[in-house]
């Protein structure tokens, strides 16, 4: 007698099946939020563009040299480099400390490492806003009690948000409020994964805390640090919460990015074209840094 | 063998079942959705969340109501915060899909194309309600198409509040008439008790207006009437200048940074000496029945060394989409509603403006003794708002160009980097020129 093919109902799928089913969503949303957008992106940059217009024409690279002519795009260029590169730093030496310190057990050590991830959970633009009324120039908690302390006389106190380096450095911290609970677990990770053996043959050998700490820990993490880096600098460098909220650019530009000058352009000012070409300008700066500290890290891996 | 009848239904039976009867009461909606909108009418509009709630309450509770019960519509109403028109807009123009009606609160020119022209609705309610004023012509027409890109049914002034003690005691009673007034008082008062003075130099509306205040009551224009970029003058260095002295003399960094409401709190927590803001400051005092509000009064536009002017606060500006789903029902929205303007002006209380200000009749004497003011008299002073209020992009039209550099903070920017010293006059008057004239060449 012959054996049917058809499978009965209830039988397992084949494995492609399933392995292209739970694969598909995350295709989908890649090609579909982030893939047809780029897309889109690189059509607008080259085009005449604007938010109104129903026609569509190719104009080269007109759209990049205007932009270039733009002091404001300048300084937004300048800023994001500034902020990004300013915040990994603080975030990668706070972090490793706090990782550190949160390595060896002690009492109430979950509750601390869930009170230094709650920025991380917490949504972005919500924790901004927070940060907006700390900082406010007439509600600032920290004003309020600088002049408490009689620090300062109540017209006569920093004002947070409205002087450029302290705007920049309000920025910046915001930042690294953010992302150092995220760089956090991932040092965590990465100090967990070397064998105990190695720094403890290192301390017999004579190894004080600083030699293991460069010498052995830090190129051992390498691949790890890495993808922290890697990470944090893509979420500043394209981040435009933060500047939005606390700043909205100002004071007159000292704080805008790149991303929030595109989205002003873009939407606000109504030139889809110009804000294309001005968000396109991050796309090689981000590949290079990625293509770099992937690299590091696969080295550091066969190392 | 003869299957046995089975009582009741299985699962397979009871979902065909229910399937047929959902098709069968929502079918015609399901398959011809255009036919099913035809046959009850939708009106969709957004608008802004207003700065005076009332009117919110009335127009979304009251008059939309009446309006969709007699003309057999249904009325949907979406209330947005300000900051988040420009995106909604653009979102809705991409996907051509959205609301009817589409109210922006300043000329959205850049949008022309997308919108219908509104020189009908104009026309029709002009047979009944006379011409519009020159502030909405300007705010709403492109001379190069002759197209009116939207429909202005109200406008904002924008006076000066100021704190009656301190300017009393430093000697002006009835608060500065102008620029010089400022200045003076305003140092005089910062001098004696610490108050500085509140005109915004932020990248936001407030500033936006009282720059263009000061730029033009110096003589000095971003364009003139054929559109050309005229902003490097020396009216312009005179105002830069003006504004530098202001800032150092008057007023701490925090104007650096400034949101729109940044200017109202300031003034109602008893901080700053002088805005340059709507009556939303005044109209909140009284809402809340505020100790200060018996102290804070209107002024008219301060005048400078040439003439007396400022913009308007907001400019409502309607427009219907050209993919808007009922734009019959739209025009007649915005023409019967101007029948029923002066009902609005009393619910916002005073704070939209009539485009056709034949619509309130007795506006001098409704202003001129207001109930809820202290003292009653308060708002007399914008009994004449028409004689020194005018468009963004004065002595021309609003143009995109003008839009553009509206709305990536120009002229804030230009005269936040002089008041703190990091330009000179001569070269931000310069750059500022250069970047009008990159912007107006993108949209020509």
């Amino acid at each position: 007698m012959a054996v049917s093919d058809r499978r009965r109902p209830g039988a397992a799928a084949p494995k492609w099946m399933l392995g292209t089913a739970m694969f598909a969503p995350s295709v989908l949303y890649i090609i579909l939020l982030i893939g047809v957008p780029f897309v889109l992106a690189v059509l607008y940059a080259f085009s005449d563009a604007r938010i109104g217009s129903t026609g569509f024409h190719f104009v080269g690279f007109e759209n990049f040299r205007s932009i270039l002519q733009s002091p404001g795009f300048r300084k937004a260029l300048r800023n994001s480099i500034v902020f990004t590169v300013s915040a990994q730093a603080i975030v990668i030496v706070c972090s490793n400390i706090l990782a550190i310190a949160l390595e060896k057990p002690f009492r109430g050590r979950g509750f601390i490492r869930f009170l230094i991830l709650l920025p991380w959970v917490a949504p972005v633009s919500l924790g901004t806003i927070g940060w907006k009324w700390i900082l406010d120039s007439i509600y600032s908690v920290i004003t309020w009690v600088l002049v408490a302390l009689h620090v300062y006389k109540p017209y006569n106190a920093p004002m947070w948000l409205g002087e450029p380096h302290l705007a920049m450095a309000s920025v910046i911290l915001v930042h690294c409020w953010r992302l150092i609970p995220f760089s956090t677990v991932i040092m965590l990770a990465g100090r967990s994964a070397i064998s105990k053996e190695i720094p403890e043959a290192a301390a017999i050998d004579g190894a004080g805390f600083w030699r293991t700490a460069f010498q052995i820990n830090l190129p051992m993490m390498t691949p790890i640090l890495s993808v922290a880096v890697l990470f944090g600098a893509i979420f500043t460098f394209t981040d435009m919460t933060v500047v939005y909220i606390l700043t909205a650019g100002g004071p007159f530009d000292s704080t805008q990015t790149l991303p929030s000058l595109a989205f002003a352009t873009g939407i606000a000012g109504s030139d889809l074209a110009a804000g294309a070409a001005i968000s396109l300008f991050l796309v090689p700066v981000l590949v290079l840094a990625a293509y770099f500290m992937l690299r590091l890290a696969h080295r550091a891996e066969v190392v | 063998m003869a299957r046995k009848r089975q009582r009741g239904m299985t699962r397979r039976q009871f979902a065909k079942l229910a399937g047929a009867g959902a098709l069968a009461a929502g079918g015609p909606a399901f398959l011809f959705p255009d036919r099913a909108r035809a046959a009850g009418k939708t009106l969709k509009i957004l608008q802004w969340s207003h700065f005076v709630p009332a009117w919110d309450t009335w127009f979304n509770g009251t008059y939309i109501k009446e309006w969709g019960q007699k003309n057999d519509t249904e009325v949907i109403v979406d209330n947005i915060n300000l900051v988040d028109l420009p995106a909604r807009a653009a979102s809705e123009a991409s996907a051509k899909k959205g609301h009817d009606l589409f109210m922006f609160l300043s000329p959205p020119a850049s949008y022309e194309p997308q919108v219908i022209d509104m020189s009908n609705v104009y026309a029709e309610v002009e047979k009944k309600h006379g011409k519009k004023i020159d502030l909405a012509h300007k705010s709403t027409f492109n001379p190069k198409t002759k197209k009116y890109f939207a429909f202005s049914d109200a406008y904002t002034p924008d006076p000066g509040n100021w704190h009656k003690d301190w300017w009393t005691e430093a000697g002006y009673p009835n608060g500065p008439d102008t620029y010089d007034d400022l200045l003076k008082g305003a140092k005089k008062i910062r001098d004696a008790s610490g108050h500085p003075c509140g005109v915004g130099l932020a990248q936001e509306l407030d500033t936006s207006m009282a720059m263009r205040a000061i730029l033009w009551s110096f003589g000095g224009a971003e364009q003139d009437e054929a559109g050309n970029v005229t902003l490097n003058s020396k009216q312009t260095i005179e105002a830069l200048k003006y504004v530098k002295d202001l800032y150092q003399q008057t007023e701490t960094p925090e104007v650096f940074t400034w949101t729109p409401p940044s200017n109202n709190q300031a003034m109602l927590a008893g901080r700053v000496s002088y805005v340059q803001n709507a009556i939303s400051v005044t109209r909140q005092s009284e809402r809340e029945h505020l100790p200060i509000d018996a102290k804070i009064m209107i002024s008219p536009a301060l005048k400078g060394p040439v003439r007396r002017l400022a913009a308007e606060h907001v400019m409502n500006c309607y427009v219907i989409w050209e993919f808007a789903e009922n734009k019959d029902g739209a025009q007649k929205f915005l023409i019967d509603w101007i029948d029923h303007f002066r009902d609005g002006f009393l619910a916002g209380q005073f704070y939209n403006f009539p485009c056709f200000p034949s619509t309130v009749p007795d506006l001098q004497k409704l202003i001129a003794s207001d109930d809820r003011a202290n003292p009653k008299d308060k708002y007399k002073v914008l009994g004449n708002v028409l004689e020194w209020a005018t468009n963004v992009g004065y002595p021309g039209y609003a143009t995109a160009g003008i839009s553009e550099a509206f709305s990536t903070w120009v002229l804030p920017t230009m005269f936040a980097k002089v008041a703190r010293g990091d330009e000179s006059p001569e070269d931000a008057a310069k750059a500022a020129e250069a970047e009008y004239k990159r912007i107006f060449a993108r949209w020509k």
